[in-house]
């Protein structure tokens, strides 16, 4: 028997990838504290294409453990292709993109909604292993550096977003609106109720013709 | 009392490539883990790359242990998934750390008490062929990297089963054989070439890691394994391939 992927693999990113995690707890007592309040959550995070399969474990500690292989029961399990998981991280409002995406949720979406919560709201203190290593001058200057490219990096990625859809949609008509969508949708909506209607209409009025010629 | 060590048994066995007899291999081999305990981490480290920590989680996840659970870890060496089972079973828990060689014992020890792990950790030096606990007493065995070490292999999994509670896993984390034909030849270049003489640099002892690349080539495949797990009254027997293939752990439940 073999796995389809190379548990060693799998482990390291993993492993990568809990250390960043957790490292940005310790940065961040708030968020750690409020995370071990949901001690013993167990997420599943099932991609089915990929086939892939990893759960986050919480612990005691307010720390996270990502696992490839778990036993313990889970207590919700988000199931989907790539494309649903990788949309739902790089969604403005993660929570609105969960509803309406393809993700399957089986289980109680209270410790998911929990977990959104606390990523969303998560704010480290990024200046603190710089101080440690630099001083508290140049620590603070460097962060605040940091801060500011950081900043300028989301408010570009918004605009540089917004300014996209303005020219595929706008300038380019590359592609329709999404409130044009919507109402040709609807209008496509009342065309197949008219349509069901007058079929039964039919229906009827060749029901009524066989009984007369009866 | 006689010692045997010093007396022929009339059957043999390997030791690495060369053949000895079955009473002889034991000290061989102590003789291999005396020379190697002290360094034996930070080779691990060097030999691995620091790859040996990604197969030792894995097979900790494999193993689901919960808290309560008795966890005995045999060849534990430096004790490192000892570490990590003594935080997992808890205080009401226990993980007692085997091995055959005190060397190695004595490390292990040292490191856990430095680390903090005390408490729910108990250490046992005796041979996995002869296990010297009660029948069904244990919920999960594993041996990382020490089943090719072991003299009578099939005797050791029996041995192993017998403590098993009914349900209870083993788990054998070893060396396999590389699934890939052009992996296989690198390893092997890796293996008999650069090895011995990073064995020479840091342990000042190629003998001992030449011993270790010796043994690998010889220790049964993943199906073989497979089979003698079988054999030994394990069930629902299964093994997952790592690396390549350059090492796997096979699971066997107690029925």
């Amino acid at each position: 028997m073999s796995t389809q992927h190379d548990p060693a693999v799998i482990t390291a990113v993993l492993m990568a990838a809990e250390g960043a995690i957790n490292r940005a707890l310790e940065l961040d007592p708030a968020s750690a504290r409020d995370l071990a309040g949901l001690s013993g959550t167990v997420l599943a995070i099932e991609c089915l294409a990929p086939a892939l399969e990893i759960f986050a474990v919480v612990e005691s500690e307010g720390r996270l453990y990502l696992a490839s292989y778990c036993e313990q029961p889970c207590s919700v399990r988000v199931r989907g292709g790539l494309s649903d998981f990788l949309a739902l991280t790089t969604a403005d409002d993660p929570a609105v993109t969960l509803i309406n995406s393809d993700l399957e949720i089986i289980g109680n979406s209270a410790p998911l909604v929990a977990l959104q919560t606390l990523v969303t709201n998560m704010q480290p203190d990024w200046e603190a292993p710089l101080v440690e290593v630099l001083g508290d001058v140049a620590g603070h200057q460097l962060a605040n550096l940091l801060k500011q490219i950081f900043r300028w990096g989301q408010s570009s990625s918004k605009s540089l977003r917004r300014q996209l859809s303005e020219f595929i949609l706008e300038e380019g008509r590359l592609s329709p609106p999404a409130a044009e969508l919507e109402h040709f949708y609807q209008e496509i909506d009342a065309l197949v109720l008219k349509a069901d209607r007058l079929e039964s209409r039919l229906k009827r009025l060749a029901q009524r013709l066989d009984a007369q010629t009866t | 009392m006689t010692d045997k060590t010093n007396t022929p048994s009339g059957e043999t066995t390997d030791f690495g490539f060369e053949t000895v007899d079955k009473n002889q291999k034991e000290s061989l081999v102590r003789g291999v883990f005396d020379s190697v305990a002290s360094r034996y981490d930070l080779m691990n480290d060097l030999m691995s790359a620091g790859i040996h920590r990604l197969w030792k989680r894995f097979t900790i996840e494999l193993s689901a242990v919960r808290p309560g659970q008795t966890v005995l870890d045999i060849a534990g060496g430096t004790g490192d998934l000892a570490a990590k089972f003594s935080r997992l079973v808890g205080d009401d828990g226990k993980v007692i750390l085997a091995d055959i060689n005190d060397s190695m014992l004595k490390v292990g020890r040292d490191r856990l008490l430095d680390s903090g792990a005390v408490g729910n950790l108990h250490m046992v030096q005796c041979d996995a062929q002869m296990l010297p606990f009660p029948d069904a007493s244990v919920d999960c065995i594993t041996i990382a990297f020490g089943l090719r070490n072991v003299t009578d292999k099939d005797r050791a999994l029996r041995s192993m089963e017998r403590i098993l509670k009914p349900g209870g896993r083993l788990l054998v984390l070893e060396f396999s054989k590389p699934t890939n034909p052009m992996l296989e030849k690198i390893y092997d270049t890796y293996s008999f070439r650069i090895l011995p003489m990073m064995g020479q640099l840091i342990a000042n002892d190629s003998e001992s890691y030449r011993y270790l690349a010796e043994s690998i080539r010889k220790h049964p495949d993943q199906d073989t394994l497979l089979d003698m797990m079988e054999d030994a009254g394990l069930v629902n027997c299964e093994y997952h391939n790592m690396t390549g293939g350059i090492v796997a752990v096979h699971r066997g439940i107690k029925a």
